[in-house]
């Protein structure tokens, strides 16, 4: 049972560091739809450097940097040239997608290194996810630089009024993102799940953005959710756990899938948006034009 | 950026004639296809060779070029499929779901009135009509799942379509995969055989859905340019504000468009798997060819919502990713070229999508300005 449970956390690790990432880029106003891209060409990059270089550091390390620069790619689409940030993002993904197959094509199979230790065998990361989920909090709601993300999100004319730059303040965050997308693509392919196919990640990144909108951009609230989707994945894997010999492993492996559409239906009603539903930033997904 | 006094700036460019969006998209085309070349470095073959392989296998080799005229008819209608919603400004990036419904809807109608086997209790012919219509029907009704969602709730279609696009895959391996109900004989997770006469009648060597996927471009460019319906979906995409204020109603036009569009890739799917010759089962490792549908993605957005423009791309992506697939057996390359060309031409889609509406300008910096500048914004 503890043996599911630190598998399941670990699973959400994974869900956690990338909605986190999106969660601070919506924060500041840019959506970014292509988080599975990012994690795709993250998980990759670390895979084959961890591989290569024998080291894991290096391997985290290549993740993080190709996170951010897609993030950075991202935000020179959706910042300075103001393009649609759904056209940007969806690039990305087919980019990483058709890129990562055949980059990582001769590395198919397993990593090949020693696991990571754990500590009673629950992995070191979900510890460090916690940890980064308390000071996106703090930097969020008890800093001026988070102030200064949240109203370049909801305001960014005001925001920019009051003398702060939104144009740096979204680079930030969207490399940030991307760093937080590379972390999370890495933590699949050096530790969840060390063997590398093509399109691994199957629609963890459009699970994690699904995340960011349940969470109503609380870091906490995503905490929450990424958990019980961590433990929703590992149970739909091993369904014999809970209920044994009942429907194919297969129709299992959609709930997960399932699930998510009646949860982002009941928090798109009339019901639940005007009741909670404020915290969305009201700038999110709009270019910036100054003046 | 700044160099010296002189300042390099990307600007809004003013509205450009049509023919620059042909020049573009045909510049973005050439540009992934020169970048492509990076990918044969790693082969022994000289770049050159390699390309004749990939050309000459899609449009010169007899085999070739039929199986670039069936994947053409897949592309082409995964192509619609993606690119009506798209001019009501929304997003389908649910083609692999919905070809997966398709063809599960296509092989429900044999095994439904038991007519699996070589003497079927209908007319072929009836039968052949029936999995068309149950294709295209379940391929709108999975679409069509999105966008009510997306018509009464506003429920974000990316996420929603893809979701599907999971659910879907897993079905497709429970129905075929370890004793599911369609599972063939043979027991190698692949689906049952069609009988010989529910083969898709053939004109020529290609399945008669190549009379759809052709028509279907008359038929959207009709409904786009000429009628009051397509103008509705336009102005709804183009400016949703404005569009309202028009006494334009988005509810019932947001299901519409994903109903055809998944109808569209419900017919990619009854094609791919129940018409081609030499297929007629779901195979083992049908994935592959659901993630194929994304090039559909990109051929709706390289034709910048234009169904006729998209025949001609449609066909040289299939030819181009079959040429791949084949020329990475004849030269050794890593698996995944196809799909390599797919994130390339995303790439320079963007790229010339930047320069169609960004120009760069070279501006001289007068001298003394940006310091008095300054100077006054820190007053």
């Amino acid at each position: 049972m503890w043996e599911l449970l630190a598998r399941s956390l670990e699973a959400s690790t994974v869900f956690l560091f990338a909605a986190l990432g999106e969660l601070v880029d919506q924060r500041a106003g840019v959506l970014n739809v292509g988080l599975e891209g990012l994690m795709l060409f993250g998980g990759t990059a670390a895979f084959i450097t961890a591989q290569a270089m024998g080291s894991y550091p290096l391997g985290f390390l290549a993740g993080m940097m190709l996170g951010a620069l897609l993030g950075l790619a991202h935000g020179f689409f959706s910042i300075t040239l103001r393009g649609d940030q759904v056209v940007s993002g969806m690039g990305l993904w087919i980019l990483s997608f058709g890129l990562t197959t055949y980059l990582g094509g001769p590395y198919t199979g397993p990593l090949g290194l020693g696991r990571i230790p754990g500590f009673l065998g629950l992995s070191p990361f979900f510890p460090l996810g916690v940890v980064l989920v308390a000071l996106t909090w703090f930097l969020l709601f008890r800093t001026s630089l988070g102030l200064a993300i949240r109203s370049a999100g909801e305001n960014p004319a005001a925001a920019e009024a009051s003398g702060i730059s939104v144009v740096a303040i979204r680079y930030l965050c969207v490399i940030c993102g991307g760093t937080l997308a590379g972390l999370a693509g890495a933590t699949y392919t050096l530790s969840y799940n060390p063997v590398w196919t093509y399109n691994f990640l199957m629609g963890w990144g459009f699970v994690s953005l699904a995340l960011v909108f349940f969470s109503m951009w609380n870091p906490w609230i995503l905490l929450a959710g990424a958990s019980l989707f961590g433990v929703m994945w590992q149970l739909s894997l091993s369904p014999e756990l809970v209920l044994p010999g009942v429907l194919s492993r297969y129709v299992w492996r959609t709930v997960p899938f399932a699930i998510t559409i009646p949860i982002l239906v009941i928090i798109s009603t009339s019901w639940f948006r005007t009741r909670w539903g404020l915290a969305k930033p009201e700038a999110l997904g709009r270019p910036y034009v100054k003046g | 950026m700044r160099l010296g006094r002189h300042e390099l700036i990307l600007e809004p460019r003013p509205a450009l004639p049509a023919v620059y969006a042909v020049l573009g998209a045909v510049a973005a085309i050439l540009l992934a296809l020169v970048l492509a070349s990076v990918l044969f470095l790693s082969a022994d073959a000289p770049i050159f060779a390699a390309y004749r392989t990939v050309f000459s296998y899609a449009f010169f080799n007899p085999h070739g070029i039929l199986a670039t005229a069936h994947r053409s008819i897949y592309l082409l209608l995964c192509t619609y499929a993606f690119l009506v919603p798209l001019r009501a400004g929304l997003w389908n990036i649910g083609l692999p779901g919905q070809v997966y419904a398709g063809a599960l809807a296509a092989f429900a109608v044999p095994f439904a009135l038991r007519a699996t086997g070589s003497a079927p209790a209908l007319p072929a012919g009836v039968l052949v009509a029936l999995m068309v219509a149950a294709a295209a029907a379940a391929g709108a009704a999975v679409g069509g799942f999105a966008g009510a969602l997306r018509a009464r709730l506003q429920v974000n279609e990316i996420l929603v379509t893809m979701m599907l696009n999971s659910i879907l895959v897993w079905l497709v391996a429970y129905m075929i995969k370890e004793g599911g109900p369609f599972m063939g004989a043979t027991a190698e997770g692949e689906s049952f055989t069609l009988p010989q006469p529910l083969y898709a009648p053939l004109l020529r060597g290609v399945p008669f859905t190549a009379l759809l996927a052709l028509g279907a471009a008359v038929f959207l460019d009709v409904l786009f340019a000429k009628t009051a319906l397509g103008y509705r979906i336009r102005a709804l995409g183009e400016n949703p504000a404005a569009a309202r204020y028009g006494g334009i109603i988005p509810v019932a036009l947001s299901l519409f468009v994903f109903l055809l569009g998944g109808a569209f890739a419900g017919l990619a799917g009854y094609h791919y798997f129940a018409a081609v010759p030499g297929v007629y089962k779901i195979p083992g490792n049908y994935g592959y060819y659901g993630d194929l549908g994304f090039y559909g993605i990109i051929s709706a957005l390289i034709a910048r919502g234009s169904s006729l423009a998209a025949v001609p791309i449609a066909v040289l992506f299939a030819g181009l990713s079959l040429g791949a697939r084949f020329a990475q057996g004849a030269l050794r390359l890593p698996f995944g070229v196809d799909y390599a060309l797919l994130g390339l031409l995303m790439m320079t889609f963007i790229a010339s999508h930047v320069l169609y509406q960004f120009r760069l300008t070279w501006r001289r910096v007068a001298a003394e300005a940006p310091a008095v500048q300054a100077e006054i914004s820190r007053e």
